[in-house]
């Protein structure tokens, strides 16, 4: 039987619970031992001291408290609820919904913990638990909008869009009175109401609504750019031709907009010079605008894109913009274009002054049209559809002889030399153009940037380091962690993969995964954030994309790298690398060997420290908890590079990769190496199926083919019957085709 | 009852605009603890309610789900296919009894679903 | 460049932009946190003219600017605050930071009624402050010591927005007189 507390306990535990909440916890330990010292088995405050426990970083004792509170009172929600605040924080969240179910069912009018079973189903995606839930919390707070809408939101993401509808319009119809227009609440309630009925496909009634409902909407951008896209959808032209103008009016650098007016105004695609006229308007009425007088560019031809590109290019140059080149280059897929922009700048140079210009210099421009038209040519010939290096150098040269001062032309100095393959040269080049203003955070990341790609690890950081915080513990490369600095870390990986450093690179690309663990992470507190903010539409997008967050070139990049590491780690293994391999194989099983033996050597160390420390049990932890909490046991990845399965650590990086990239054929490929290594062949020929299918002609393709039937000839004996079957069978279309 | 605060508080974050964003940050999990509205029709909830929980959702859920439950037992599977799919595909349990119960059972057709390129 | 407005996917590469650029940085969650707050108040630079990689390219981001409104305003006047601003290197003199600033300011009334914007700027940031004062109308608020991490001092700036209300009042004057279906704010 659960231990029964006296009154002047009972109070005690609801200062404990208070001390909880307010974070006050060496406060909350203390009145919780009190209790205890009368009632050594009260399983609540054993549960509440468990959690206090666990906010001070000692999880393993918090767990193994809160086990004794649960044999002490299984009955108890608080103990349970405990429980799966504990599992909730090492972010085991299956069991932690099953502790949190086991709570609510002992204590099924809870509202605290009802709440945070929510929020972890919707976390986890259970969108038929999340349902259930939030029609428990609404009848407990039926008067507010937001338990509404967050049960609407539950079935919206469950894919019922007309039940999530439905919820909206039951709330609307119990209000008294008509919401007023500045009820920010209500604005977008209608808003995300809107966005129902179109995803359910009527247009016509979201129309109807969104020019009812949504007349005197606070978001005038989103109802203006609906009412245009719904207009379209309905054929209903000329008004969607006005309200895409409208559009351009308020913004008139989105493309988006152009196409729909164009579309709109029923002109013929062939009909180039009608569609000139429309972008000639706004170029005219908005002389600053850019994207009127680009856009036909992408397509004019002939002596129309001439005239146009020549208008364009005199403009860009005479101010000197350093992106002229960035917004044209995706022109050169058209040779003619190729072509022409070069000569035209040509032309521009030995005309040597602009005609067309008819807007007056800004103040301050310092780059004026000759050398921003060298520049021009530089770069046109550093670009790989028109490389001529010697080309590019002789222009950027020119460029810098007329501003010896200039950061850009530099910059592209150091371009030409990667592009070169002089990676040392291109650094030191870079390194000057910072020099040239120092104070500027773009061109120092550039420096660092290529002080990587020429393997110098320790400058890099340096440069980094003049603009990280000072004041972060752990210096500059802490900074960059906490920052979330996804390039630095990515080009620092790769760079220390080629210097053969095998334990840093891994460390580098765990970071990134890391990170992107975080960022998922992150999504959680916006479950109920956002409901109270009552922007809807913008969470939901949110979970959509969080729903694929690691397909992101970030996260697929940093993956490739860390596989192929362990692929070469599995193929030079740590004590026979030395024997009939390449002399860089054998540097690098020396690396890891060394690797190895620091690790042991500080896992030791460590055994050491940790036994150390038992022997003192009642020393105090100091304020010093919270950097001992953060230290990282292995800052060189030793212990990373010291692992004996690289097959399987591998399997970290590509489970997501394939789940999330399936499309990217280099994650397909780097799937097909892991698996026939691990003998998957079943699921190696899926990766290699899948690439095939994304391009047959793919020189890998061709090479794992013919891996996999050697791999097959070899193996088959040992596979199962039934999975040879598939595979021959499978496999004989694959190489037939 | 200084150490008590020093404990709690991370390190501190010097510039300003690192303070404002760590404060903004540690707002957003605040619980709600708005009263109910003032401007709704109790009533009308109330009946609101009820159509809700009448023809509502959670029987829809419940449902759908038991037919899915009544189509999952007719299918019968072979616990060594499990066995198979869930070493070769490297699949959990419920997944691989999942993957073979939409196909019949069949486990040949199983393996060829499963690893056909997506569309 | 699009000029269009900011999505939580393009989170991770705006805070590529912002962290190439500026020595003031933020985790992604503070990004999330502006566009789940004021989703109508964050803009970006695009350049959508890059052929795509793979089909899992993201849009470049050449510029942003990341906004929010002031949370219990200590002066009690709802207005709008620049949490941070900028554009890469080899973007600029396109007015890229300009139009992004108007329209996150434009947003700020419609949606938020608000009656200013502020910001901070690093006292030697000549640029910024061209662009803030002479081509926006920005006003010197005072100095604040130290407000930077390296010791710098910050300008607090701020711009009223009455002109973008009467700007908005006359649009729909002129709305009403056409007889046009969607209507005043």
């Amino acid at each position: 039987m659960p231990q029964v507390l006296s009154t002047k306990e009972q109070s005690l535990f609801r200062t404990v619970v208070r001390n909880y909440e307010d974070k006050q916890y060496k406060k909350g330990v203390k009145a919780a031992d009190q209790i205890l010292r009368k009632n050594p088995k009260h399983g609540d405050t054993l549960a509440m001291k468990a959690l206090i426990m666990n906010s001070q970083g000692k999880t393993d004792e918090a767990f193994a408290l809160a086990k004794v509170a649960l044999q002490c009172d299984m009955k108890s929600h608080v103990c349970w609820h405990v429980y799966g605040l504990l599992y909730r924080a090492v972010k085991n969240f299956e069991e932690a919904i099953k502790a949190y179910k086991f709570a609510l069912r002992l204590e099924p009018d809870s509202a605290q913990i009802q709440r945070d079973l929510a929020l972890l189903q919707i976390q986890m995606r259970d969108y038929q638990g999340y349902i259930v839930s939030r029609r428990a919390m609404l009848t407990g707070r039926s008067g507010m909008r937001q338990s509404w809408t967050a049960l609407a939101v539950a079935h919206h993401l469950n894919g019922d869009l007309a039940e999530a509808e439905r919820v909206l319009t039951a709330y609307e119809d119990t209000l008294k009175n008509t919401p007023s227009k500045t009820d920010f609440e209500n604005s977008e309630a209608v808003m995300y109401k809107n966005s129902l009925i179109a995803e359910q496909g009527d247009i016509e009634r979201a129309l109807e609504h969104l020019e009812s409902a949504g007349k005197h909407n606070l978001d005038r951008l989103a109802v203006l750019e609906l009412r245009a896209t719904y207009l379209t959808q309905l054929g209903r032209k000329e008004e969607a031709a006005k309200a895409y103008s409208t559009l351009l009016d308020r913004n008139s650098e989105y493309k988006k907009y152009y196409d729909g007016l164009i579309e709109a105004m029923e002109v013929h695609l062939d009909d180039l010079k009608a569609r000139k006229a429309v972008y000639d308007g706004y170029a005219e009425k908005y002389p600053r605008c850019d994207a009127a007088r680009r856009l036909p560019l992408d397509f004019l031809h002939g002596d129309e894109f001439r005239d146009a590109a020549d208008k364009y290019i005199h403009r860009m140059l005479d101010k000197g913009v350093p992106s002229t080149f960035a917004n044209l280059k995706h022109l050169y897929s058209d040779s003619f274009k190729k072509e022409t922009l070069p000569s035209l700048v040509q032309q521009y140079i030995d005309s040597d002054k602009s005609s067309a210009n008819e807007e007056p210099k800004r103040n301050g421009d310092t780059s004026k049209g000759a050398s921003a038209a060298f520049y021009f040519l530089a770069q046109h010939y550093n670009y790989y559809l028109s490389r001529d290096l010697d080309k590019a150098m002789e222009y950027i040269e020119k460029a810098i002889e007329l501003e010896p001062e200039s950061v850009d032309f530099h910059m592209t100095k150091a371009r030409i030399w990667k592009h070169n393959g002089n990676t040392q040269k291109a650094s030191e080049i870079m390194e000057q153009a910072r020099s040239l203003d120092t104070r500027d955070r773009h061109i120092n990341t550039k420096a660092a940037k290529y002080q990587l790609r020429n393997d110098e690890s320790e400058a890099a950081i340096k440069t980094m380091g003049l603009f990280t915080r000072a004041e972060t513990v752990g210096g500059p490369l802490a900074d960059l962690h906490d920052m979330q600095c996804v390039w630095f870390l990515t080009e620092d990986g790769e760079s220390y993969v080629r210097q053969g450093k095998i334990g840093l690179a891994l460390k580098r690309f765990t970071s990134i995964y890391n990170i992107f663990d975080v960022w998922q992470e992150d999504q959680f507190d916006f479950h109920s954030f956002s409901l109270r903010k009552g922007q809807i539409r913008a969470y939901i997008e949110m979970m959509r994309w969080e729903d694929h967050l690691r397909e992101h070139p970030f996260y697929s990049r940093a993956a490739l790298s860390a596989i192929s590491v362990y692929i070469r780690m599995h193929d030079v293994p740590l004590l026979n690398g030395a024997n009939g391999v390449g002399h860089s194989d054998a540097d690098d099983a020396a690396e890891r060997k060394k690797a190895a033996k620091k690790a042991r050597k500080e896992a030791q160390k460590a055994e050491r420290e940790a036994a150390a420390k038992k022997a003192e049990p009642n020393k105090p932890t100091s304020q010093g908890s919270e950097d001992t909490k953060k230290k990282d046991d292995d800052p060189d990845g030793a212990k990373l590079a010291a692992t004996t399965e690289p097959m399987n650590d591998a399997m970290k990086f590509l489970t997501p990769l394939l789940q999330f990239s399936p499309k990217n054929i280099d994650a397909q490929i780097a799937g097909f190496e892991v698996y026939i290594r691990r003998r998957k062949y079943l699921l190696a020929l899926k990766c290699l199926l899948a690439a095939a299918a994304l391009d047959k002609e793919h020189s890998k393709v061709h090479e794992q083919t013919v891996r996999f039937k050697l791999a097959l000839d070899k193996d088959s004996e040992t596979l199962p019957p039934k999975s040879l079957e598939v595979i021959k069978s499978e496999f004989t279309l694959l190489a037939a085709s | 009852t200084t150490g008590d605060i020093d404990e709690e508080v991370p390190i501190a974050a010097k510039s300003a605009e690192d303070r404002k964003a760590a404060a903004a940050l540690s707002t957003l999990d605040n619980r709600d603890d708005e009263s109910s509205g003032k401007d709704v029709d109790q009533e009308a909830v109330r009946k609101a309610m009820e159509r809700l929980g009448g023809a509502g959702a959670t029987n829809g859920v419940v449902t759908k789900k038991d037919e899915q439950k009544v189509v999952k037992k007719a299918i019968k599977v072979d616990p060594a296919d499990v066995t198979l799919l869930v070493e070769e595909l490297e699949l959990t349990k419920i997944k691989a009894t999942d993957l073979l119960k939409a196909h019949e059972g069949d486990v040949e057709k199983a393996l060829r679903a499963y690893i056909a390129p997506a569309a | 460049m699009d000029i269009r407005l900011l999505h939580p996917s393009d989170i991770p590469h705006v805070q590529h932009a912002n962290i190439t650029n500026l020595p003031e940085n933020y985790f992604m969650k503070y990004y999330l946190y502006h566009a789940l707050s004021w989703p109508q108040l964050s803009y970006v630079a695009v350049d959508v003219s890059r052929p795509k990689k793979t089909l899992y390219d993201y849009p470049r981001i050449v510029g942003y600017v990341l906004a929010k409104m002031e949370e219990d305003p200590p002066d009690g006047v709802q207005h709008g605050h620049i949490t941070s601003l900028s554009v890469m290197r080899t973007h600029r003199r396109l007015g890229i930071a300009e139009k992004l600033m108007r329209q996150s300011q434009k947003a700020m009334v419609e949606t938020f009624s608000a009656q200013y914007v502020s910001l901070h700027v690093r006292v030697s940031n000549t640029a910024a402050l061209r662009l803030y004062r002479d081509t926006l109308g920005f006003k010197n608020e005072k100095v604040e010591a130290k407000y930077y991490a390296d010791g710098e001092d910050a300008y607090s700036m701020k711009l009223d927005l009455g002109f973008i209300r009467e700007q908005i009042q006359d649009e729909q004057d002129a709305e009403a007189d056409e007889g046009e279906p969607v209507g005043e704010l």
